[in-house]
C-alpha cells in the first residue's frame, strides 16, 4: 500500500527537479587557488540570486574547497577546475577555505551587493 | 509561491507522512549504524575511518526485542562498527564495515560485515532537492545477534538545505536474501535528520530512526521501533569529526534509551579518477 504513496511522491519530486533543471543559467564567479592562497579572497555577489563558483586550482597541491556556511565541499586536484553551485543567499557573509591546509587564509563570499559587482559571467553548458 | 515549489512541498509532505506516521507494524533499523546519510559523498580520493558506537542504556531483558534481532537481550548491549570509506569519484564512494558487539556479561564479539556503494545524482544545488542513492549487502552469520544471514538494503537519499538548516531523508528498503525470512518481501525503515549549521565545531540536530517491518504486512504498531535522537556534531582539528546523541524509543517495541557516539577521521589518500563533469549526473 505504501508503494502507492511513496512511488508517486518520488515521481513528482523527480519531475519537479527535472523541470527546475532547465533554469541552470546562473552567473559564474571565478576563484583561483595559487601560491597557497585563494584569489580573490572576497567574492561579492548579489543576494537572492543563485550563482556558481568556478574553482581553478593552479597550484601543484590538492585542495578541498569547503564552506561550512554554504554546506559545500569539493576536492580539486592540481590543474583541475570544478564548478560549485551555490543557491540564492540571504544578505550576509559566508566563509570558504581549503580544508586540507589550515594555514591557507580563509576567504569570504559577501551576498548583498549590486549585481554589477560579479567579476565574471558566463553560461556553462 | 512558484508552482514547482508547491509541488515539491506537497510531495515532501506525502513522503514524510508515508515514512513517519504510525502504522500497524515493526521495523528494520541497523543498531550498529545510527547515521543519516547526506547527499554529499566523501571527497574524491579521500579515505575515512569511522567508529560507530552505541550502547543500550535502557533496553529489553530478553532477546528479539528492541534493537536485538537475535537470542541475546538488548539491555546494556554495546555495539561498535568500524567503517572504512573511500571516495571513488566526486559522486560515488565505497565502504566496508565490520560490526562488533559486547552483550552484557559477554566479551566483545564479531557480529557481521557490510559492504556498500553510495552516490549522489547531479551536482549539489543543481536541482531544487539533492538526490542520492545507496546500496548495501550485509552479512551476519552470527545468529545470536541477527538470524538473517544476508540482507540487501536500498536507500534513496533526499536532502534539502533551507539557509542554515539541512533536512535529510533516507527511506530504507531491506530484503533478506539468505535466512529464515528470505521468502518475505521488502521491509521498510527510515533514517532522517534535521540539522542546524551553527559552528564548525558544534552544531545541533535531531535525528529519527525506525522501521515498520514488512511493507505488505507491517508489524503491529506496539512492536515497531521508532527513535528520536537529539544530537550534536562538528568537526575538530586534523580531519576529525564527531556525532554524539541520546536516542529515546517512542514505542514499547523500541529500546527506551540508546546512547551513540560516532567518530571519524578523514585524510586525502589520492584520487583514481579526475573530477566529475558538471554536465554529468551519475559518475
Amino acid at each position: 500500500m505504501r508503494y502507492f504513496i511513496v512511488v508517486p511522491a518520488l515521481i513528482v519530486l523527480t519531475m519537479t527537479m527535472l523541470r527546475d533543471n532547465a533554469l541552470g543559467e546562473d552567473s559564474v564567479v571565478e576563484l583561483r587557488y595559487e601560491n597557497h592562497r585563494f584569489a580573490p579572497q572576497t567574492i561579492t555577489v548579489p543576494a537572492n540570486q543563485p550563482f556558481r563558483i568556478k574553482v581553478i586550482n593552479a597550484s601543484k597541491e590538492t585542495i578541498e574547497f569547503e564552506s561550512f556556511k554554504l554546506n559545500r565541499e569539493r576536492v580539486v586536484g592540481p590543474g583541475e577546475t570544478v564548478i560549485v553551485n551555490v543557491p540564492a543567499l540571504s544578505p550576509g557573509s559566508y566563509d570558504f577555505y581549503d580544508d586540507f591546509h589550515q594555514d591557507v587564509p580563509e576567504g569570504v563570499v559577501i551576498a548583498g551587493q549590486p549585481r554589477r559587482n560579479l567579476k565574471n559571467k558566463e553560461n556553462l553548458k | 509561491m512558484k508552482p514547482y515549489w508547491r509541488l515539491t512541498t506537497l510531495a515532501l509532505l506525502i513522503l514524510f507522512a508515508a515514512i513517519v506516521l504510525p502504522r500497524p507494524s515493526a521495523a528494520q533499523l541497523d543498531p550498529w549504524e545510527f547515521e543519516v546519510y547526506p547527499y554529499q559523498t566523501l571527497g574524491r580520493g579521500m579515505i575515512e575511518l569511522e567508529s560507530l558506537n552505541g550502547v543500550v542504556a535502557k533496553g529489553h531483558g530478553s532477546g528479539d526485542h528492541g534493537t536485538s534481532a537475535g537470542a541475546l537481550p538488548s539491555q546494556s548491549m554495546w555495539r561498535t562498527a568500524f567503517e572504512l570509506t573511500y571516495g571513488l569519484t566526486d559522486r560515488i564512494e565505497t565502504a566496508a564495515y565490520v560490526n562488533l558487539a559486547k552483550p552484557s556479561g559477554h566479551d566483545l564479539q564479531y557480529a557481521g560485515a557490510k559492504f556498500r556503494l553510495r552516490g549522489s545524482l547531479f551536482d549539489q544545488g543543481q536541482l531544487p532537492i539533492d538526490l542520492g542513492w545507496y546500496i548495501e549487502l550485509e552479512s551476519h552469520r552470527v545468529p545470536e545477534f541477527d538470524d538473517q544471514k544476508l540482507e540487501l538494503e536500498l536507500r534513496p537519499i533526499i536532502q534539502k538545505d533551507f539557509g542554515s538548516f539541512s533536512v535529510m531523508l533516507n527511506p530504507i528498503f531491506e530484503k533478506v536474501l539468505d535466512g529464515p525470512d528470505r521468502h518475505k518481501g521488502f521491509e521498510f525503515g527510515y533514517a532522517a535528520g534535521i540539522y542546524y549549521r551553527w559552528m564548525r565545531t558544534l552544531s545541533p540536530g535531531l535525528e529519527f530512526y525506525g522501521g515498520v517491518g514488512n511493507i505488505r504486512h507491517p508489524d503491529p504498531s506496539k512492536e515497531q521501533q521508532h527513535y528520536i535522537f537529539p544530537v550534536i556534531r562538528g568537526a575538530l582539528s586534523h580531519g576529525i569529526e564527531y556525532n554524539i546523541g541520546a536516542g529515546f524509543g517512542l514505542t514499547p517495541g523500541s529500546d527506551p534509551v540508546i546512547v551513540k557516539f560516532n567518530l571519524e577521521l578523514e585524510k586525502f589518500l589520492g584520487a583514481i579518477f579526475g573530477p566529475s563533469s558538471g554536465s554529468g549526473s551519475f559518475f
